[in-house]
């Protein structure tokens, strides 16, 4: 069987050929996620549009720095649309300047395929599933930190805690999400939550 | 924020995976990342967060023009490591109608050098490539031992080879893109007149194509290839490969 990580990398190599319509078949593959992704982000159609639109430009220009060793192209497509949606969003916010935000999203692709592995294994609705299941903060950490593009300094401030433990809720909250997606495979949860509880006593 | 300790890195590692740490803070976590000698198991782990986070926003269907933006937008794109290409063939702006049929337009004229260069080279590819189907590489390599002329195809499908061969002719190509569901590619070949003639289908490409064309070159200045939704008499789209037999 045909794993979609196989499909993206061929996609990749031919978009790295030159193939336009290759990248034709990427966005036929992605640009549904890509579009809803970004609309949760900006919550304007419209923008959201320009947004998945600059970011297939962005990966057929950028396709050479592209490293399927280090994650998937579906992956990298999607952190440069959240990213570049959260830059219009925080440009709106003035809190910071617009800099290079498909550079950050090469640097922060990892080489672990461990998430890319759960999601192959499961549906969108386990995934929200799983989110839905976890403690209200550190959800509501999540979200403000993935959808609407806060620092967690800035979560720290929007919901009234320390940064330390705002950040605390951001590292608790993905490692409860990476172990009901991807089973006991990683640090194990009770290592992370010791630790944590130092962090966010300090 | 310009060194940061191991530490450090731990207590941000849900912060970072998610891009939720401040830029300086970006920077030194990913240098450190990329330099420290602890594994970082945990920090490394949650990279990639973001695919699961992205998963729940669920799926919005883009407006119908967006395609065709991006893809006249990317025809218009060089890459960046290829700063002197843009895609080869470029499909027509949406709703923009050519002033005339595209193969109406003159073909551009290779030159004998570039013809007999880009054999050798293709000869080389096909080597590699032909072990897989007999048949085909037998077709493939009576075409290429007996050949006359090769002509370079190129466009936004891929590339290939029309080779001339004792009066017959064969397209060849290594790695076509699939065609949309339920489609085919018609070949053409298109006289200094501009009229095209179908001359073969391709239905399901797979690694090597072996195509004899129904005609011969003589007549023919041009090579196309275009997508159908079934094999018809003039081209009803955009060529998506192309070759000049003018040499």
């Amino acid at each position: 069987m045909t794993d979609d990580r196989d499909v993206d990398a061929r996609l990749a190599e031919r978009i790295r050929a030159g193939q336009a319509q290759a990248l034709g078949e990427l966005y036929d593959r992605y640009a549904g996620t890509a579009l809803a992704v970004a609309l949760r982000v900006v919550a304007d159609r419209s923008e959201a549009e320009d947004v998945v639109h600059d970011a297939f430009v962005a990966v057929w220009k950028k396709i050479d720095r592209f490293d399927a060793r280090r994650g998937s192209l579906r992956a990298w497509l999607l952190t440069v649309v959240r990213n570049r949606a959260i830059d219009r969003v925080r440009l709106r916010r003035a809190s910071v300047d617009l800099d290079d935000a498909d550079e950050r999203s090469l640097l922060r692709t990892g080489p672990n395929p461990t998430w890319e592995d759960a999601l192959q294994r499961t549906s969108a609705a386990d995934v929200r599933a799983a989110l839905a299941a976890l403690p209200d903060e550190q959800r509501r950490a999540l979200e403000l930190a993935y959808f609407e593009g806060y620092t967690y300094r800035e979560v720290a401030e929007v919901t009234g805690v320390a940064a330390g433990t705002a950040a605390g809720r951001l590292r608790l909250g993905l490692a409860k999400l990476r172990e009901s997606l991807a089973g006991s495979a990683g640090a194990p949860l009770s290592t992370v939550e010791a630790v944590l509880s130092e962090d966010i006593g300090r | 924020m310009s060194q940061i300790s191991c530490e450090q890195v731990d207590e941000l590692a849900g912060a970072y995976a998610l891009g939720a740490v401040e830029r300086d803070e970006d920077r030194s976590i990913s240098e450190h990342l990329a330099t420290c000698d602890e594994p970082h198991v945990e920090a490394r782990d949650l990279i990639g967060a973001e695919a699961a986070l992205a998963a729940t926003a669920g799926d919005v269907a883009p407006s119908p023009g967006l395609r065709d933006r991006l893809m006249t937008t990317v025809a218009e794109t060089p890459q960046e490591h290829r700063p002197q290409a843009v895609a080869a063939v470029t499909p027509p702006a949406a709703g923009a109608e050519p002033s005339r049929p595209w193969w109406r337009m003159q073909p551009v004229a290779l030159g004998i050098a570039a013809v007999v260069l880009l054999l050798v080279i293709g000869l080389g590819a096909w080597g590699l490539s032909l072990n897989a189907q007999l048949a085909e590489r037998e077709d493939a390599l009576r075409a290429v031992a007996n050949a006359d002329a090769a002509f370079a195809v190129t466009g936004s499908a891929g590339s290939g080879w029309v080779i001339e061969s004792g009066g017959d002719a064969h397209f060849v190509a290594d790695g076509l893109a699939e065609p949309p569901a339920g489609q085919i590619y018609e070949l053409w070949l298109l006289d200094a007149e501009g009229k095209p003639t179908a001359v073969g289908t391709v239905d399901d490409p797979d690694s090597l194509v072996v195509v004899p064309l129904e005609q011969d070159l003589d007549n023919a200045t041009t090579f196309a290839v275009t997508v159908e939704q079934e094999r018809v008499e003039a081209p009803t789209s955009a060529p998506v490969l192309v070759a000049s037999l003018e040499g």
